[in-house]
């Protein structure tokens, strides 16, 4: 060992000390570090409840690991405490866990468990539980099944005190476990020599509106922790390209071949990690308002000429965020691009996430790195900063992400083209959430807990693409100035913090000043459709019987009739534009309170066309095909589509005989 | 010694001399396309198979107006002046017309109802094409009567020894692409290994066809009624003759696929989304033109033909 490696395990030491002497802790001893080295800033933003300690070894072989978990925690729950929940999401993988059995009934995130492949197989097991100044506690441990008394399931043990922990007081638990990853699932795990750690220790529930919220892991909802700090130790084969949440303090390679690396991290819930022999680096920086943030793009080799696609569209994203929500507040972001073929592909942790490309992504196709790091970054404000709870109200992070990552997408690309645009073919964001929403609109409300969903269908639907059409809705309705004013309030507001979907809603009443309680209730709390048509349009002349009248374009007075027609149960006020053909437009409010309305005109006119919502703010309805009629057919469109079949019919017919005849 | 340019030459010259079957052939294909489209000009799309049939002839009215949703919409401007993905999925997503569904259907049938017509009218046509006049229609039709169960037959073999071995070398590459997928991190290799694969088939596929093209070419031209002995005769014949009759197919096959590409790519970039007109004479013009490809192995197989019967009598 040289002086330089004796430095740095001088260093760790000093920084893990709390680790070896966990034996010797009390209480009195105890505090959460008021570290800002992971962070531009000087003092802590986060309340912070939690600081996890852990000392892992990983085996890339077996793909387990163990560790040893340092926990302290601060009670600022304002009431003692004699029980605490933890969750071991790792046991999800396991055939009667409830997470399996969702999703071999519904299918989640392109798995359909038709058979069992052991290789699926997950464990987090607690081999010995121990309380600073309680002892041993391994024995009490107690697995909880609050959401459906699958009594198999084992993702959430709880432990009771001997005595309850006092207000602002700390405890120190220290735990050692055994996890075993499985072949990624549900962006945790191994695939060929790429591992992805998330959601891999035993971590504390939330004291949440007076009681633990600690749901059992479901196959669509994801997760809800405390700020704190986490310092992690990860000890892996020294071949491994490492990268992980916050910042990287120490590298000390160990003689066994192995490698130890320490992370800290400042006012994050959660710590992720990623290792492979394959990953290129390539690193950015974007200037935030509160300093540097380091931009680490963790590339497969087969990609790297994506490299700087993904490095730009972080940047410009990076930078739309800070302008609209609020500053980004850590010194590091890392992007991976995990290993082709995984399960790993898009999802979110604190200063980390995981992007997902293939090698053919043309620059018109951007679903694939563009979008999937547009909303992935967006995560770090919508679930990494504003924490809002990710099993009871998945839309407050996911929706509100899916329209804020739309705006973005269309302020780089255009709203029509976000999508994509390539050989002719364009599709834009807004549309596609509409499209989304639609699939399945009016089985679950917005404001519903992630695993009361009807189906994977519905859950997708409504809180990826029902939440992000509806905010666009209000966008359209209240204007963007004061849509992007509120959203820039609720996360100043609530960041560091777990809000309530009151909480946000409140804010968007509000800075409009609109009293929206009807909409809301809809909206977000109701299954209501909203489909407003343009049912009928005539026009005759107001001298029809006369026998031989001879019509006169400009001179001749038309009765022009129109029927709006509200189709769904959503009652919202809607504009009515109505076109003649002098060139006259007269507009209509609507208050939708009926099942239809009609207007009339008598005019030297007729009329020529009539449509609902015509600045096109409500991209909730359901149906645009009716939202407007025009009189005079226009056939170009059925023309151009029989020209597309006539086109592939001829060809289908012309290949089948090429090899066949 | 058969020269190869000299044999594509005289198959293009055949061609050439016989336009008329060409032109017969691709207005069939035309008229089955506007068939299978014509689901789109009707005020609905019926929803079952023989509905949409007697619809595309004109036999059917309808009481629905899933085209009128299309035709009075403002929404519909997005399809017509460009191509939205999102304005498409809506259409093809919506429940009450399904027209997807609907045209797919119509699309299926008529394409096989093209190549169904070929089988039957191909005798006339290679006999029209060893003709040194122009033949009859009765010699035509006869052609095609007395050799449609023929044909059917080498279809049949056809599809047994090609299809199997095709899906053995089908099976093999995905295999191999899912070996490879598994073991390597570079998600490349496997769409290479893929390609590698259907490229070989293609290539193995252009062999037996050109075997079966000069089999079926014996058996209307050599009236031969036993149809494995064509096959024998074929087989020695193609064997003789492999890397001439191979480079021929070959040639011809990258230029149809030239030409298909090529069509697509003018179609895309040179035509405006609303041009309908445009697009409709680029995309038939190399319908047209892929075609006469198909047409032009056919006659390079009907000069190789005669050029052997030649050189055994000589």
């Amino acid at each position: 060992m040289n002086n330089r490696a004796l430095l740095h395990v001088l260093l760790i030491s000093l920084l893990v000390v709390p680790a070896t002497i966990w034996g010797q802790a009390s209480q009195g001893d105890l505090s959460i570090p008021a570290t800002t080295s992971a962070i531009n800033a000087a003092a802590p933003l986060s309340p912070r409840v939690v600081h996890y300690e852990i000392q892992a070894k990983y085996d890339a072989r077996s793909h387990i690991l163990e560790a040893t978990e340092l926990l302290t925690y601060h009670n600022l729950t304002g009431q003692p405490l004699d029980t605490f929940p933890f969750h071991l999401y790792l046991n999800g993988f396991q055939p009667s866990a409830t997470w399996m059995r969702e999703g071999k009934r519904e299918g989640t995130r392109g798995q359909d468990f038709d058979s069992w492949n052991p290789k699926s197989y997950g464990e987090e097991k607690i081999e010995k539980f121990e309380v600073s100044g309680l002892g041993d506690l391994t024995s009490q441990l107690q697995y909880i099944h609050p959401d459906d008394d699958n009594q198999d399931d084992r993702t959430v043990i709880q432990v009771r005190l001997p005595k309850p922990l006092a207000p602002d007081a700390y405890i120190q638990f220290k735990i050692a476990f055994r996890d075993q990853f499985p072949e990624t699932l549900a962006r945790t795990g191994w695939n060929r020599d790429f591992v992805l750690g998330g959601q891999w220790f035993p971590k504390v529930g939330v004291w949440w509106h007076g009681a633990w919220n600690c749901h059992q892991f479901h196959a669509y909802t994801e997760f809800f922790a405390d700020f704190g700090v986490y310092d992690v130790q990860l000890t892996l084969p020294s071949y491994e390209v490492v990268g992980a949440t916050g910042i990287e303090v120490g590298d000390v390679k160990n003689p066994d071949g192995t490698k130890t690396l320490t992370y800290h991290a400042d006012d994050v819930h959660d710590f992720a990690w990623t290792a492979s022999p394959h990953y290129k680096d390539y690193y950015s920086t974007f200037q935030s308002s509160m300093g540097p943030v380091k931009i680490r793009i963790m590339m497969q080799p087969s990609h790297w000429s994506q490299a700087e696609r993904h490095a730009r569209i972080t940047r410009e994203t990076m930078e739309r965020f800070e302008q609209w929500y609020g500053p980004y507040p850590y010194k590091t972001l890392t992007v991976v691009d995990p290993e082709p073929g995984s399960q790993a592909y898009g999802m979110e942790y604190p200063t980390f996430f995981t992007a997902g490309t293939s090698w053919f992504a043309p620059q018109g196709i951007r679903e694939g790195p563009e979008i999937v790091v547009v909303h992935e970054f967006g995560h770090q404000y919508w679930y990494g900063m504003v924490a809002t709870n990710e099993f009871e109200d998945a839309w407050m992070d996911e929706g509100i992400n899916q329209y804020s990552e739309a705006e973005v997408m269309d302020s780089i690309f255009g709203s029509s083209t976000s999508i994509m645009d390539w050989l002719g073919v364009t599709a834009g964001e807004d549309d596609g959430n509409r499209i989304g929403y639609i699939a399945a609109d009016d089985l679950d409300p917005m404001a519903w807990n992630g695993w009361r969903y009807a189906d994977s269908e519905s859950y997708y639907a409504v809180t990826y693409g029902k939440t992000a059409v509806v905010l666009k809705t209000l966008e359209g309705l209240l204007g963007q100035d004061t849509m992007r004013r509120a959203m820039h309030t609720y996360f100043l507001r609530y960041r560091f913090t777990h809000p309530t979907k009151e909480d946000f809603l409140k804010t968007i009443e509000e800075i409009s000043g609109q009293n929206l309680e009807g909409f809301f209730n809809q909206a977000v709390y109701g299954t209501q459709v909203l489909d407003y048509e343009v049912f009928k349009v005539t026009s005759y002349p107001v001298q029809w019987f006369r026998g031989e009248l001879e019509e006169t374009k400009g001179q001749t007075e038309y009765i022009s009739n129109v029927w709006i027609h509200r189709k769904g149960d959503f009652v919202l006020p809607v504009e009515v534009e109505i076109r003649f053909d002098n060139g006259e437009k007269v507009r209509e409010q609507w208050d939708g309170r009926d099942r239809w309305t009609r207007y009339t005109y008598q005019k030297k006119a007729q009329v020529v066309s009539a449509e609902v919502d015509p600045d096109h703010k409500i991209f909730l309805d359901h149906d645009n095909f009716n939202n407007s009629y025009v009189v005079k057919a226009n056939r170009g469109v059925t023309r151009k589509l029989a020209n597309y079949w006539t086109f592939l019919t001829q060809l289908f017919g012309q290949l089948l005989t090429w090899w066949l005849v | 010694m058969l020269k190869r340019t000299s044999l594509i030459y005289s198959g293009l010259s055949v061609v050439r001399r016989n336009q008329r079957y060409l032109f017969w052939f691709y207005a069939l294909n035309l008229l089955l396309g506007l068939f299978a489209s014509s689901v789109w000009s009707a005020r609905t799309i019926p929803p079952d198979l023989g509905a949409q049939i007697l619809a595309s002839v004109g036999l059917s009215s309808a009481d629905g107006d899933t085209t009128g949703a299309l035709q009075h919409s403002f929404y519909s401007d997005k399809l017509l002046h460009g191509m939205d993905l999102n304005v498409l999925l809506e259409l093809f997503s919506r429940p009450d017309l399904a027209p997807l569904q609907a045209t797919s259907m119509a699309m299926n049938v008529f394409g096989i109802v093209f190549f169904l017509a070929s089988i039957g009218l191909m005798p006339g046509v290679l006999l029209g094409y060893s003709s040194d006049h122009r033949i009859s229609r009765g010699e035509f039709f006869r052609a095609c009567g007395t050799n449609f169960w023929r044909l059917v037959r080498l279809l049949l073999l056809f599809l047994l020894i090609a299809g199997a071995v095709a899906g053995l070398l089908l099976a093999a590459g995905f295999g191999l692409a899912d070996a490879v997928d598994n073991a390597a991190n570079d998600d490349r290799l496997p769409i290479l290994v893929q390609f590698a694969c259907l490229v070989l088939t293609i290539l193995i596929l252009t062999i037996f066809r050109a075997w079966f093209d000069l089999a079926q070419t014996d058996v209307v031209l050599g009236d031969q009624a036993a149809v494995r002995k064509s096959l024998g005769t074929s087989l020695r014949g193609a064997w003789q003759h492999f890397g001439q009759l191979l480079g021929c197919y070959l040639a011809i096959t990258v230029a149809a696929a030239i030409v298909l590409v090529a069509g697509i790519l003018l179609w895309n970039k040179l035509v405006p989304p609303g041009n309908l007109g445009g697009a409709f004479l680029i995309g038939q013009a190399t319908l047209l033109l892929l075609l006469a490809m198909r047409f032009w192995q056919r006659a390079t197989m009907v000069a190789f033909w005669e050029r052997q019967k030649l050189e055994a009598v000589a």
